[in-house]
């Protein structure tokens, strides 16, 4: 029984050691959608031959992967759902300088010398029109009677761009909305999807910045949702791709970004209901022209993000 | 008296210390390291404990300590509440259609527990599936402290259940009957003889259930932060998700889990060894199981109330879930169909990869922990080694470790640029994370069952010529395989569904069952991943049970 047993784990480690040592040839750590990088992956192999092994998780396990390999790291290319994530690498010194030839089309923006946008998702109102609430169009519409316990907020500590946006509004007037919402029983939802789910059910009518490409699939797919872009403006979380200096097949690495940006690459981004980086790549959603962008003074927003966060909390406690 | 180890080195010794040292104490070790020493992962030693005091003076630490231990009591209560008069019953009389009760049991513990929340959530939120059915909703309930007990209980019950059913079904009514000859009315043989026998197994299972209670994070996540109620482990998980990453922080939250764990684990163990619980003396025992007469009725009602609110409420919610087209369609007819089961098969590489990777990941992980846990009770139930007691120390740590931590704690282990071969970034670190975090249950079971039985056998073995190993491999092994075949099957059941270790060290290109549900979830398919979901609990439940069939009646859990 004992040498049975024993026979038969180690065969199975056998074969698991098999399964795990086929080489790649670009590493990318990625908190984009997983259909996206599926299909930016077996697009480039085959145009290059070149394969792509990808990591996909969140922004924060990407981040918290990256930290615990940071003695042997092995990521190539990393494409962050954060703006914050180049702007910090950089910052460190982790990043290797590349301008790619397709990136001419890509705006200002949504690109440094270390960086450049993958695609781009905007905030916006997820709304259930079959939840038996007035159509909002602003964001201020939802502290409003009729919407009163049956808002969702996505968790501005757990996301990014949500971050941005209540430090875009609150620069614009002040926390007095949050306050509002909270009088008004909106409550703090955990991350995107945990926000969005209870909308599509009837649980709750809007999601209070929701992702917009999440709620456009879903739309596509026969949800009962409508993403509403408020006419006074919204943030745009542009998903940043970057190489990492300790990279060893960074001409491969420069080989993922171009293909990327080509229009191969940037009509996959818009299939998934991204705005493609590019600016001349067309897509069947509202793109950035369309949106009221509220910008805001990144480097001072997020030296506050604690304190930030922090009131947020409060607010909603 | 135990048997004394004749030869120089028990062979069985070695083993399980290797295993124990590679699969728990490597990992831990660099999580201590690294809640020391804040650049660890940099490959820098600077600055020593300077995270401590700043982590260890914050003002939520003690109340989200609060908050674990409330949890873990009231997990541990509920479920004891629940599961101990149910398997007292199924082991000392004959309820009818036990066996079909059993499976009932076994089904929670298939379903994963972020899933089984989700189709709580589903079910009780304002126009969830209750509402749709019947007009109301148990919404205020659900996502408050008592509905995250109700939750995890539903979940973890089981193990108290299988647990104690055996350990009573093997001290059996033979004891009791004795007390019985010398004039105990049935109910005081029952508190004063069978129950205090049965000590090892409730007392370990309660264990495994307070550990699994203080260290779960999908249910405290998905119900908690809606009800204010923040505990270590989300804590932890806020720590190493948000830039920047914070895993000094979150390493020295994990070892205040630890401590608690292990104070546990230290009233277990005063309990198991104030006294000897050796029942099984290799002496014939008649199973004779009494029937339940006019009590039949209430029995079978309080098995069938269980039954439906631990599997067939999460079940049909997850099988609404993934019947519905959209999820805003509801329960009309017309919004049901097949179309997420057959987008699975249409995903077939994907899916199917994904689940060929967990089934043998799960089986690898069953027969390796199966194999060390057997061998690291005998080493500390059976024989008189020195340091016999780290040894059991180890086993325990896991259950205290959430698994994210597990997780850093590997990759700063294996992924160090000085070693030559690594498992890192092979299945193989899979492997590991699974082992180590399964480890606890095959150990705490096995060490329930040596308990019970009797040195003398062991020594008549020796006695007529076998060598240690012999008499473990002939004797001890096949009197606690039906114990340890239960919990391998736990071990498979989790393994197969692991969630939070299999995102962070998954090789790159490789997909488990969970992180393929996980990422539908992400990316709004809600459907297709509860189908998945679906998928996966009928195979983690029908695959142990042929396996167990194909055993016959010796390895039968049922």
């Amino acid at each position: 029984m004992l040498t049975t047993t024993r026979r038969a784990g180690l065969a199975a480690l056998v074969a698991l050691a098999m399964a795990g040592t086929a080489q790649a040839d670009v590493t990318v750590y990625t908190a984009g959608p997983a259909s996206l990088i599926e299909k930016l992956a077996a697009g480039f192999t085959e145009e290059t031959g070149i394969k792509v092994d990808f990591f996909q998780a969140t922004t924060g396990q990407v981040m918290a992967r990256i930290e615990a390999e940071a003695a042997n790291p092995v990521v190539d290319v990393l494409i962050s759902a954060s703006w914050d994530t180049a702007t910090d690498f950089a910052a460190r010194d982790w990043l290797v300088p590349y301008a790619s030839p397709n990136s001419e089309t890509v705006p200002d923006f949504l690109k440094t010398d270390t960086a450049v946008a993958q695609g781009v998702s905007a905030l916006a109102i997820a709304w259930n029109p079959n939840s038996g609430t007035p159509r909002p169009a602003e964001w201020a519409d939802l502290a409003k009677p009729e919407f009163k316990d049956l808002v969702n907020l996505p968790d501005p500590a757990q996301s990014g761009a949500t971050f941005e946006l209540v430090a875009a509004l609150e620069a614009q007037g002040g926390t007095e909305l949050f306050e509002e919402l909270a009088a008004n029983g909106a409550i703090v939802a955990g991350a995107n999807a945990e926000a969005l789910n209870p909308v599509l059910q009837g649980a709750k009518a809007a999601v209070f910045g929701a992702v917009d490409y999440i709620s456009l699939n879903g739309k596509a797919k026969g949800e009962s949702i409508e993403v509403i872009f408020p006419a006074s403006g919204t943030v745009i979380a542009p998903r940043p791709a970057m190489i990492l200096n300790w990279s060893k097949n960074q001409d491969e690495a420069k080989q993922f970004i171009d293909y990327m940006l080509s229009d191969q690459g940037q009509a996959i981004v818009a299939a998934t209901n991204l705005m493609p980086a590019r600016a001349d790549i067309a897509a069947d959603r509202p793109l950035i022209e369309d949106l009221n962008i509220l910008t805001i003074d990144t480097e001072a927003v997020y030296a506050g993000r604690e304190a930030t966060l922090a009131g947020f909390a409060a607010t909603f406690q | 008296m135990p048997a004394r180890s004749m030869g120089p080195v028990n062979p069985a010794i070695t083993i399980a210390t290797i295993g124990l040292v590679v699969v728990v104490a490597v990992p831990f070790a660099f999580i201590v390291l690294q809640a020391i020493f804040p650049e660890l992962g940099r490959g820098s030693l600077a600055a020593p404990f300077s995270r401590l005091a700043d982590v260890l003076a914050d003002a939520r630490l003690l109340r989200m300590t609060g908050n674990t231990l409330l949890l873990g009591l009231g997990v541990v209560v509920l479920s004891a509440v629940i599961a101990v008069p149910l398997a007292v019953l199924r082991a000392l009389f004959r309820v009818p259609g036990a066996l079909f009760w059993d499976l009932m049991m076994l089904v929670p513990f298939m379903i994963p527990p972020y899933i089984a929340t989700l189709g709580w959530v589903m079910t009780l939120q304002p126009r969830g599936y209750l509402e749709q059915i019947f007009g109301f909703n148990l919404a205020p309930f659900l996502f408050s402290v008592w509905g995250i007990i109700f939750v995890m209980t539903l979940n973890t019950f089981p193990v108290i259940y299988f647990a104690v059913s055996r350990t009573v079904e093997t001290v059996g009514s033979r004891y009791a009957d004795v007390g019985r000859v010398f004039g105990a009315s049935s109910w005081r043989a029952f508190f004063r003889i069978t129950l205090p026998l049965s000590t090892p197994g409730l007392a370990a299972s309660l264990l495994l259930v307070f550990a699994a209670a203080i260290e779960e994070y999908g249910t405290p996540a998905a119900l908690g932060r809606r009800a204010g109620f923040d505990v270590l482990v989300t804590g932890i998980d806020l720590r190493v998700s948000d830039w920047p990453i914070d895993l000094p922080g979150a390493a020295i939250l994990s070892l205040v889990l630890v401590v608690l764990s292990f104070a546990a684990f230290l009233v277990q163990r005063w309990v198991l060894t104030r006294r000897s619980y050796q029942t099984t003396t290799g002496k014939p025992q008649a199973f004779e199981k009494r029937a339940l007469g006019g009590w039949t009725v209430p029995v079978l009602v309080a098995f069938g109330l269980v039954s439906f609110l631990a599997t067939a409420v999460p079940l049909l919610g997850i099988l609404m879930t993934a019947l519905s087209r959209t999820l805003s369609g509801g329960l009309a007819l017309s919004n049901l169909g097949l179309d997420n089961f057959g987008a699975i098969l249409s995903d077939g590489p994907g899916a199917l990869r994904a689940l060929t990777t967990s089934l043998s990941l799960g089986v690898a992980a069953a027969l390796l922990t199966g194999l060390l846990g057997a061998l690291s009770a005998y080493a500390v139930v059976k024989t008189r080694i020195g340091g016999r007691q780290v040894l059991d120390v180890l086993t325990i740590l896991p259950n205290a470790l959430p698994g994210i931590v597990v997780a850093v704690g590997l990759i700063l282990a294996w992924n160090q640029p000085w070693l030559p071969v690594t498992p890192y970034n092979t299945a193989l670190i899979l492997l590991l994370a699974y082992c180590c975090i399964l480890l606890p249950q095959p150990v705490r079971y096995a060490t329930a069952a040596f308990h019970q039985v009797g040195d003398n056998l062991e020594a008549a073995a020796r006695v007529f010529g076998a060598s240690p190993l012999t008499a473990f491999r002939r004797i001890l092994l096949p009197l606690i395989l039906p114990s340890l075949i239960a919990s391998m099957l736990l071990v498979f059941a989790v393994a197969t569904r692991e969630l939070v270790a299999s995102i962070i060290v998954a090789p790159v290109g490789m997909q488990t069952i969970s992180t393929y549900i996980w990422r539908q979830f992400e990316q709004g398919s809600v459907g297709l991943g509860m189908a998945m979901a679906f998928v996966t609990v009928l195979i983690t439940t029908v695959f142990p049970l042929v396996i167990l069939s194909l055993l016959g009646k010796r390895g039968s859990l049922l």
